[in-house]
């Protein structure tokens, strides 16, 4: 199931939440309208964390996270830590990130196994991300972008990409991440489709403009209209492509 | 290639040159570089298709494009290549738009240079670079740019051809832009005014076919010439200052504006057959100048737009600049000059001079070549001219006035000196400069070589103090000219400054007349007085006579010294000082120097603490040489012995020195400062098995 929300009048949800399987962060300051959309969606299965980075609202470009952790940059403060680790259950690890690059939910695109990141990220930082959110990591660039976590939404069950991605760099990063891949738009025609939603194995989230074909190539991709998600796609999934390959 | 700095020249072809125009933009595109690509859209369809098949397509037969390699047998495969640093470097390769290079060839790079970067030194240009820099910098332009089936490029303010606000689609052939520039053909277009607005000048000017029909310039009193900013932008700050020059500006400022308002209104039937209408008024003050109420210009008006380029003070010279180098159109013969000129042009800042510009600025310096003008910098201090000084008194017999030249003989300033002093012995500059003057007189035995001149000056006003001089005792006497030192006083003198004779007393007992006059009575070769003399000898017992024969200690010397201040020796010094305890009421001492009276007693008494203070210093030295001894002592032994030594009796191990009360130590080891541990610890390092 897709759903449209704005932010403060705003498109770019993507900038101001952040989803994943077993938690959903949204920015604090926002409407009490934007809360409920996320609130109504999620509150029964999973957390929804209200947060902020180092004071700031822009939470879903400067952090990344799955449902193994999250990875907050240097910037942040030690009471927004604090505050996050105990809003989130325990069994999600928090680390901090000494990375120059430090929008990390820009130059980090990931799902729950794999992570696209950009060729320049700090081979520290590819370590920790390995760690935290256990997941294979691949420098790759998204249509000529190095910043793959703006331009590539990704879940376990498929991936949008920027619209000038080529077939043939679809094809070679879904099967890289082992999911299918459509390039795409949201928001009416924008291309930086993470900032314009968010997404996970069973509910998207995307901005007011986007329009009705954008739902529809986004529920197929992410495969939501059949929602949630059983165990052979979540928890059983990495054992069988180990054994199928 | 681009970044040649030559300075390719360009013709320029005025928009009012209409024939000249007309062959120009026959069949004009928009260049090239200024186009867009049309933005993503999205192929529904094949979304669509690609969505009814959406599998995985199977790890075999995939590759990666980006470093050519594979298809990968295997996902393990897949992985370690796209983990690889060389796919890295490749994927930077192909970012800077660079071919990738093979496996091979990236090890062998790596040996060769880890160090150098892959990005640079490579030949292989990506020929779409320059042309995306060709853009970027065509996009920024505040010119437009066309080229003609000639071949040639040329470029127009994008004002003339729209408002700012309009924006004009680049996508595809520009076909709005090449009918936008038709439009400079059109009859009437060529009517344009160019207004200016800043700091209480305005100037504004209508335009017909490249001659002024109208013209105006106004100035009026309204920024404040000392600190700057006109007087409404000060006012807004807060607390207006109220001084009689703000209001004036302020009233300067009000018919200002009304003024201005007046002349657009009376051009309100010019402006309005103009196609454009160019202005520049930077703030909201000046723009209310020219969009206030009554004005028939209005800011929403598309005919109204702003100069896209800075401008110098509105006055009538500067407006019509304005409008020659907006309506020159600059025309490239060929692409690379253009390309060329575009890139050095937005590199570096070479400035684009009009052909017009260029020749006024040309005639102008061959008209007027700048006479040598004679510049003062006034910071500096300016030479000297040598002048004549005035040489000659004219007229000394009347009180006309009186300069001295190289025949004024030195003593000169005896005779003026006379005329002011009283006679009186004061301890003044005036009195100095008098004793110097009788000095002279005696070095050169000259007293009765006195100039007419003199003669005459010195009767002339003091007659009477001359007169009263001669009636005065003999210490005046002493002042004047001729000196008369009595023979008993030179005595005295050379009996003082005898080495041998220690006192005066036979001298002061049998001396007859004044003997404190006697006592008082200066040499003319320094001032020294007999108690000068005798402080300068350093006999402290003379000193004590002569003060009570009544030498005055007050006296000064030429060098302004009194007896005490002059005197080198300590006990003379005492010697003044017992006397003035002895004799406290005698002379008014506060003009001696002397520093206070002192007895006998407290000399004993200081005396005594002096000795004592010596005792102990002695004291604390033998101690400190015992003290040395045994630290050295200590410190022969070796760290065992020491170790071995009773712990009151210890010492620091490195310097020997006495410990703290809680030394600090290692090993059993103790010492007085860190440091000195440190250094001990660098001698002999730790052990560290134990």
């Amino acid at each position: 199931m897709a759903v449209r929300v704005q932010f403060e009048n705003n498109n770019e949800v993507g900038v101001f939440s952040k989803l994943t399987n077993s938690y959903c962060l949204v920015a604090i300051g926002g409407s009490e309208n934007f809360y409920s959309v996320f609130e109504a969606e999620l509150s029964e299965t999973i957390p929804v964390v209200h947060m902020s980075v180092a004071g700031c609202r822009i939470i879903g470009r400067m952090t990344v996270g799955n449902k193994n952790g999250l990875l907050v940059p240097s910037s942040t403060t030690d009471t927004e830590l604090q505050h996050i680790r105990n809003s989130l259950p325990d069994t999600i690890k928090v680390q901090r990130v000494e990375e120059r690059l430090s929008a990390l939910g820009n130059v980090i695109a990931c799902n729950d196994y794999v992570a696209l990141v950009h060729p320049d990220l700090d081979r520290d930082t590819e370590e920790i991300l390995a760690d935290t959110l256990d997941v294979e990591v691949f420098r790759q660039t998204v249509a000529g972008n190095v910043l793959v976590g703006s331009y590539a939404a990704l879940s376990n069950r498929g991936g949008l990409v920027h619209p000038k991605t080529t077939i043939q760099d679809q094809d070679e990063l879904s099967s890289l991440l082992q999911v299918p891949l459509v390039a795409g738009t949201v928001n009416r025609g924008s291309d930086v489709i993470a900032a314009g939603m968010v997404v996970n194995d069973w509910c998207a989230f995307c901005g007011l403009d986007t329009t009705s074909t954008e739902i529809s190539v986004i529920e197929s991709v992410f495969k939501l209209n059949d929602a949630k998600p059983t165990a052979i796609t979540s928890t059983m999934r990495a054992s069988l492509i180990d054994s199928m390959s | 290639m681009a970044s040649k700095p030559e300075y390719i020249r360009s013709r320029i072809v005025k928009t009012y040159d209409l024939d000249e125009i007309e062959k120009l933009i026959k069949d004009a595109k928009v260049a090239h570089c200024m186009l867009t690509d049309p933005p993503p859209v999205v192929d529904e369809e094949s979304v669509m298709t690609r969505l009814s098949a959406l599998t995985l397509r199977g790890s075999d037969g995939i590759s990666c494009s980006c470093c050519g390699v594979g298809p990968f047998t295997s996902r393990a495969q897949q992985t370690a290549h796209y983990k690889h640093h060389w796919h890295t470097h490749n994927l930077k390769r192909k970012l800077f738009g660079r071919k990738p290079i093979s496996l091979g060839e990236y090890n062998s790079r790596q040996d060769e240079s880890s160090n150098v970067s892959a990005s640079d030194s490579e030949g292989d240009d990506n020929p779409n670079k320059p042309a995306t820099e060709l853009f970027a910098a065509a996009t920024r332009h505040c010119k437009a740019f066309y080229t003609n089936p000639k071949g040639q490029v040329f470029c127009i303010y994008r004002c003339l051809l729209h408002h700012r606000k309009e924006e004009m689609s680049l996508d595809g052939e520009g076909h709005v832009w090449a009918r936008r520039v038709k439009e400079l053909l059109s009859p009437g277009y060529g009517r344009w005014a160019v207004v200016m607005v800043s700091g209480g000048h305005f100037a504004g000017c209508i335009f017909t076919g490249g001659s002024d029909v109208i013209h105006k310039t106004l100035h009026s009193y309204t920024t404040r010439r000392g600190q700057g900013m006109s007087q409404a932008t000060r006012d807004q700050t807060g607390n207006a200052p109220k001084s009689a020059g703000s209001s004036l500006r302020r009233y300067n400022q009000e018919q200002f504006l009304a003024h201005v308002q007046n002349i657009l209104v009376s051009w309100n039937d010019d402006l309005k057959g103009c196609s454009l209408v160019f202005y520049r008024a930077v703030g909201p003050i000046n723009q209310a100048a020219i969009f206030g109420k009554p004005s028939p210009l209005r800011k929403e008006d598309p005919r109204v737009r702003q100069l896209p380029f800075p401008t110098r003070k509105p006055t009538f010279k500067e407006v019509k600049r304005v409008f020659q180098t907006l309506a020159s159109i600059e025309v490239y013969d060929t692409l690379q000059d253009f390309q060329k000129a575009l890139l050095t042009v937005t590199g570096s800042k070479v400035p684009l001079k009009t052909n017009s510009d260029i020749s006024i600025a040309e005639s102008a310096k061959k008209a007027q070549k700048p006479p040598p003008k004679v510049q003062h910098d006034r910071a500096k201090s300016r030479e000297r001219v040598p002048r004549e000084l005035p040489t000659q008194v004219t007229s000394s017999e009347d009180e006309g006035p009186c300069y001295i030249d190289s025949e004024t003989p030195p003593d000169w300033i005896k005779t003026l000196s006379e005329q002011s002093s009283n006679g009186v012995i004061t301890n003044s500059r005036k009195d100095l400069l008098n004793d110097c003057a009788l000095a002279s007189c005696v070095d050169t035995d000259s007293e009765t070589e006195t100039v007419d001149k003199k003669e005459t000056k010195k009767r002339k006003k003091p007659t009477k103090k001359v007169e009263k001089v001669d009636d005065k005792n003999q210490v005046t006497a002493v002042k004047k000219g001729p000196v008369k030192i009595p023979a008993s006083v030179k005595k005295m003198w050379r009996s003082i400054s005898d080495k041998d004779n220690v006192t005066l007393e036979p001298i002061l007992e049998g001396w007859e007349g004044d003997i404190q006059a006697a006592c008082n009575t200066q040499d003319p070769i320094d001032g020294n007085t007999a108690l000068h003399k005798a402080a300068i000898a350093a006999k402290p017992e003379m000193v004590t006579q002569i003060l009570s024969a009544g030498g005055d200690p007050c006296i000064k010397n030429h060098v302004l010294q009194t007896p005490y201040a002059a005197t080198p020796h300590t006990d003379t010094r005492i010697a003044f000082r017992m006397f003035q305890a002895q004799n406290p009421d005698k002379y008014n001492y506060s003009k001696s120097q002397i520093p206070g009276p002192v007895t006998a007693e407290q000399l004993e008494q200081q005396k005594e603490k002096k000795a004592q203070q010596k005792k102990a210093k002695r004291q604390r030295e033998k101690e400190k040489q015992a003290d040395k001894l045994k630290a050295n002592a200590f410190l022969l032994l070796t760290d065992e012995q020491k170790k071995k030594v009773p712990v009151h009796e210890q010492r620091c191990f490195s310097c020997g020195a006495q410990l703290p009360k809680v030394p600090f130590e290692y090993d059993d080891c103790k010492f007085c400062q860190v440091p000195c541990l440190h250094d001990h610890r660098k001698i002999r390092p730790l052990n560290m098995s134990v």
